[in-house]
């Protein structure tokens, strides 16, 4: 079946490229950029799967147990246009652009020194001839660089000043997963893509594991009354497990010196080992306490200057300490 | 065999079938295969895994794998002393011992070196450099460059005639350029298709093969003449090229539909297209 899926997307991908892009690369005298930008439109049409399906499997869940109803939903409009907007095209295809030739320029120049990235099946060779079996260990290392990346997120008052958009939404669901910040996605992008590099996980593969990643974030923002027990939470991050960590009272004692709990993307078993566990049943309300108003019920644009607001807030705390800076959305210690 | 580079595959088609009958994962980005001098070995660059992998010709089964950092295009010269391969992605050109594998000369090359042919002394490597519009000649004992000219927008292909002059395929036009060897000067054009790609000779040498990666086409010219005989459709984004051993079909990789034209060329149609792994690139046939 997956072969079938890959296929039908392949054969769209090639039909996209040769008659309506790669006649105007030839136009534009671009033709050097015709293999990048094939393999962008495949991720862009992965993109658009991961929505597809992302929606056909969570939306059922939301109207089946909503945690939170609401009659006003313009917030939840707003992560909609974010998900078109950040997963399907524009802002990957720009980040794609502006980010690869420097991964090029890094990885050259390290090869041309001499150092060739290890791949994960010269170091475990029983991997070897099993591709999926390898696709697993990539997703399990970068889980752990995005637990890290999480952590750094809410501890680095800068970061935090842009994480804080996605923290903001007290209306979550199923779409919320792509309210961040540009700048924040960069920095997604820079973390994520140098790790992948230095494991050496395959071009043609980051774009699946970066689909898959997204599936389970889709899941795990999802507004449903969901968990998955106290044994299926330490295996995969859910609604539940997911949404402690949205809690609008997340920074309560005993988590507040780390400003936060449950920072797991897809395996909670890293909240475990580092400590940052928060077991609880509850499902509870969403958002920054500090943080109301148009500011958080804005459309996208809004949001994304009010983005920048808090940042540079954020950075002139930073540079002298008598500014207000952004502390007032930080979690108190 | 055809290298699907994007899955990081080898695609096994029965000829007499036009089927796939087996997929391999052979290493990260297999791009293209030649034969050994010797003919015993068939030569695959992985240029994403950093290697490259002796296949023996005849059972098909790996002999070897190479340490040899980005390999992607790859070829030997005629009397095998040197064995050059052009790293695309990283903007160089590696001269290596044609017996012993071992790297002789490093050589940047801005940028994105492409295709490879050599002279028919053996001494003088010409590289298409698709990211500068441009062809540069190589001393392969001494690692010089001899000259570095503007042959026309994303050179890719480039072939050594006979006659000692070089045809290169420019893909960002409509045309393949003759270039004298000797200065780099271009001294005629000859227009085929949009997104002239690469060449193959026939094995009697009367004809010769363009795809045409825009136009989704194979121009075949007179190899003397070099005057455009047929126009043969290769639908999917045509790159690479084969024959049959017969002569009598020419199977040609499409890089953008993850299949495989094959074209008859008695009648010029396409006869059928074989799917393959994703962006499917070297071909061999035997």
């Amino acid at each position: 079946m997956f072969d079938a899926l890959q296929r039908i997307i392949n054969q769209l991908q090639g039909s996209i490229f040769e008659t309506a892009i790669q006649p105007v690369l030839f136009q534009l005298g671009l033709m050097d950029w015709s293999e990048d930008v094939f393999d962008g439109i495949e991720f862009a049409l992965y993109g658009a799967l991961a929505v597809i399906v992302a929606y056909g499997l969570c939306r059922p869940l939301e109207l089946w147990a909503p945690v939170e109803s609401w009659e006003e939903r313009r917030a939840v409009r707003t992560d909609i246009v974010y998900t078109l907007i950040h997963r399907v095209g524009v802002v990957p295809a720009i980040l794609f652009l502006l980010l690869a030739p420097i991964g090029v320029f890094i990885d050259s120049s390290l090869r041309f020194d001499g150092y060739i990235p290890p791949e994960i099946e010269q170091m475990v060779t029983p991997l070897f001839n099993h591709p999926f079996a390898t696709f697993v260990v990539y997703m399990v290392v970068l889980d752990l660089g995005e637990y890290w990346r999480h952590r750094l997120q809410h501890r680095l008052p800068w970061w935090w000043a842009l994480h804080s958009l996605h923290h903001d939404q007290r209306q979550m669901t199923l779409w919320s997963d792509d309210r961040n910040h540009i700048l924040d996605d960069v920095l997604a992008l820079v973390w994520s893509g140098t790790l992948a590099m230095l494991i050496d996980v395959p071009p043609g593969e980051y774009p699946l594991v970066l689909i898959g990643f997204r599936l389970i974030e889709s899941l795990s923002h999802t507004n449903v009354r969901l968990s998955f027990g106290r044994i299926g939470s330490t295996v995969l991050v859910g609604p539940q497990f997911h949404r402690v960590h949205h809690s609008i009272e997340h920074a309560d004692a005993p988590f507040a010196r780390s400003r936060g709990c449950n920072f797991a993307v897809i395996l909670p078993i890293w909240d475990v080992i580092f400590g940052t566990r928060r077991r609880a049943e509850t499902f509870p309300s969403t958002g920054v306490a500090s943080l109301t108003g148009p500011a958080i019920r804005c459309g996208y644009l809004k949001h994304q200057w009010e983005g920048f607001r808090r940042l540079f807030a954020a950075l002139a705390h930073l540079i002298d300490r008598r500014r207000a800076g952004f502390v007032a959305a930080l979690p108190a210690e | 065999m055809v290298l699907n580079s994007d899955d990081d595959t080898m695609s096994v088609i029965n000829a007499d079938t036009y089927k796939e009958v087996s997929r391999i994962h052979i290493g990260r980005g297999p791009h293209h295969l030649i034969e050994s001098p010797d003919r015993h070995t068939l030569v695959i660059a992985m240029s994403g895994s950093n290697e490259l992998a002796l296949i023996d010709r005849t059972t098909g089964v790996e002999k070897e794998h190479v340490t040899a950092s980005d390999p992607y295009q790859i070829g030997y010269s005629p009397d095998s002393k040197w064995f050059v391969a052009a790293s695309l992605r990283l903007d160089r050109i590696d001269v290596y011992d044609g017996k012993t594998l071992e790297l002789v000369h490093r050589l940047p090359a801005a940028t994105m070196p492409s295709h490879i042919a050599f002279s028919a002394d053996s001494k003088t490597v010409f590289v298409t450099l698709q990211g500068t519009n441009s062809l540069t000649s190589i001393d392969l004992a001494s690692g010089k460059v001899n000259w570095t000219v503007d042959v026309g927008p994303t050179p890719a292909g480039v072939i050594t005639r006979p006659s000692g002059t070089l045809l290169v395929g420019i893909m960002g036009a409509n045309y393949i350029v003759e270039v004298d060897p000797s200065n780099g000067n271009v001294t005629r054009k000859i227009t085929t298709g949009n997104g002239a790609h690469n060449f193959l000779a026939s094995p009697d040498g009367k004809t010769l093969y363009v795809t045409n990666r825009v136009a989704g086409t194979v121009s075949a010219l007179n190899a003397d003449t070099l005057e455009i005989e047929n126009t043969l459709p290769a639908p999917g984004g045509p790159d690479d090229m084969a024959m049959s051993p017969d002569g009598q079909e020419l199977w040609v990789t499409g890089r953008w539909h993850a299949w495989v034209d094959v074209i008859e060329l008695a009648s010029g149609t396409l006869k059928t297209t074989v799917p393959v792994g994703r962006s499917p690139h070297g071909i061999f046939v035997y």
